[in-house]
């Protein structure tokens, strides 16, 4: 670009940055993983005013270790990074037991062979850098809902016997109401909505006591234990939130053939 | 509302001597704006020196960066400025990489940001 070219002098605005949360937008726990911080800035800054909560990795071995411990409910991954490239972060979830994660691609390379190869080893969605805010969040909740196991948030939540208002944040069990707190409630509602997903400590104390606050981990097993006691989440009842060692909790609904074994175990 | 000028970094000659590059930018960016441009004139000095001793790889990822974060600031300019930089870069055209750094250099300079 010649300096020739520019213009001698000009006046501009950046767009305003509020009043663009998208209304129908759940918060979601977003990683990112990008080397140039200013873009993992300005990423973050866009998400969180749109209400998600992000956890930045500068590498993308970082990422892969964390995956151990945390869940996520969508990943940005840049391409160039300077551990290893973001394909090969991409192909080592797919290949990891947190699969089903949708992935969007996030670079500065925009030559069609590099989209075709990141969307063929498997991202749910590719940008090319500069991006822009509002396609950016789109495009993050169009492959979240697209995710196997993120689906529109209802308002009612039926299953099985359990029917859950979260406008009137009451949970119903066969037919009768459940008294819970305000965080019981919460935790209840994360768990229904993600049956048979696999969430990590922190992303449990997150979604239900926000990005800031400090839980201990016996506080969180307290309410685990509390609503799985009131709920009936357990295998008489054909279900199981079960612990996952060094990990976190899944809520998993067993089948006949499950149940009865789950009960013969616990005799 | 609040001003950041280019002043901070060393003018070149011809940025000094043209009319400032007025951009009005939200006030909740202001802390994010500073650090990027703050990033970017210590992008600019690694650069040259790079050209110095001839390493095109690290001028190629300092442009790279550039293009890939520039627009989304508010600064078109300076992801056009990355990608010629990243494409010069890669040819290994000293002369072309002498004068896209000017021409960044002239950029930052130039700018005057108001937030408000």
């Amino acid at each position: 670009m010649n300096p020739a070219t520019l213009k001698t002098h000009e006046v501009k605005t950046v767009a305003p940055l509020q009043n663009f949360a998208t209304a129908h937008a759940s918060s979601m726990r977003v990683a990112i993983v990008e080397d140039d911080p200013s873009q993992a800035e300005l990423l973050t800054h866009w998400l969180e005013l749109a209400g998600h909560h992000c956890h930045h990795f500068d590498r993308g071995e970082l990422l892969i270790r964390s995956l151990d411990q945390e869940s996520f409910d969508v990943l940005v991954l840049d391409w160039n990074l300077p551990d290893i490239s973001g394909v090969d972060v991409l192909k080592r979830i797919r290949n990891s037991s947190q699969s089903a994660l949708p992935i969007l691609f996030v670079t500065a390379r925009n030559r069609e062979d590099d989209v075709v190869t990141a969307l063929r080893q498997g991202a749910d969605d590719y940008m090319v850098k500069p991006v822009r805010r509002l396609e950016l969040l789109a495009r993050l909740e169009a492959i979240a809902r697209r995710g196997k196991h993120r689906s529109e948030q209802p308002e009612i939540i039926e299953l099985d016997v359990y029917k859950v208002d979260t406008q009137t944040r009451t949970v119903m069990r066969k037919e009768r109401q459940v008294e819970l707190t305000a965080k019981d409630f919460d935790l209840s509602v994360l768990f229904l909505r993600n049956v048979g997903r696999l969430l990590s400590r922190g992303h449990i104390r997150e979604s239900v006591w926000g990005p800031n606050a400090v839980v201990t981990s016996r506080t969180l097993d307290t309410h685990v234990s509390r609503i799985r006691n009131k709920l009936g989440l357990t295998p008489e009842h054909g279900w199981r939130l079960a612990a996952v060692y060094r990990y976190g909790y899944r809520l998993e609904q067993l089948d006949a053939a499950a149940q009865r074994l789950a009960a013969t175990n616990e005799r | 509302m609040s001003t950041l000028t280019g002043s901070t970094h060393k003018q070149s000659t011809l940025a000094s001597a043209l009319p400032a590059l007025t951009v009005m930018v939200e006030k909740d960016l202001e802390v994010l704006v500073q650090r990027f441009l703050a990033r970017k004139r210590d992008d600019l000095d690694r650069a040259r020196a790079a050209l110095g001793t001839g390493d095109f790889e690290t001028i190629r990822r300092i442009g790279h960066d550039l293009k890939g974060a520039g627009e989304g600031f508010g600064f078109p300019e300076l992801s056009a400025f990355g990608a010629a930089l990243e494409r010069a870069a890669v040819l290994h055209n000293e002369r072309a990489l002498g004068d896209e750094l000017a021409a960044v250099d002239q950029f930052l300079s130039r700018l005057r940001i108001t937030f408000k």
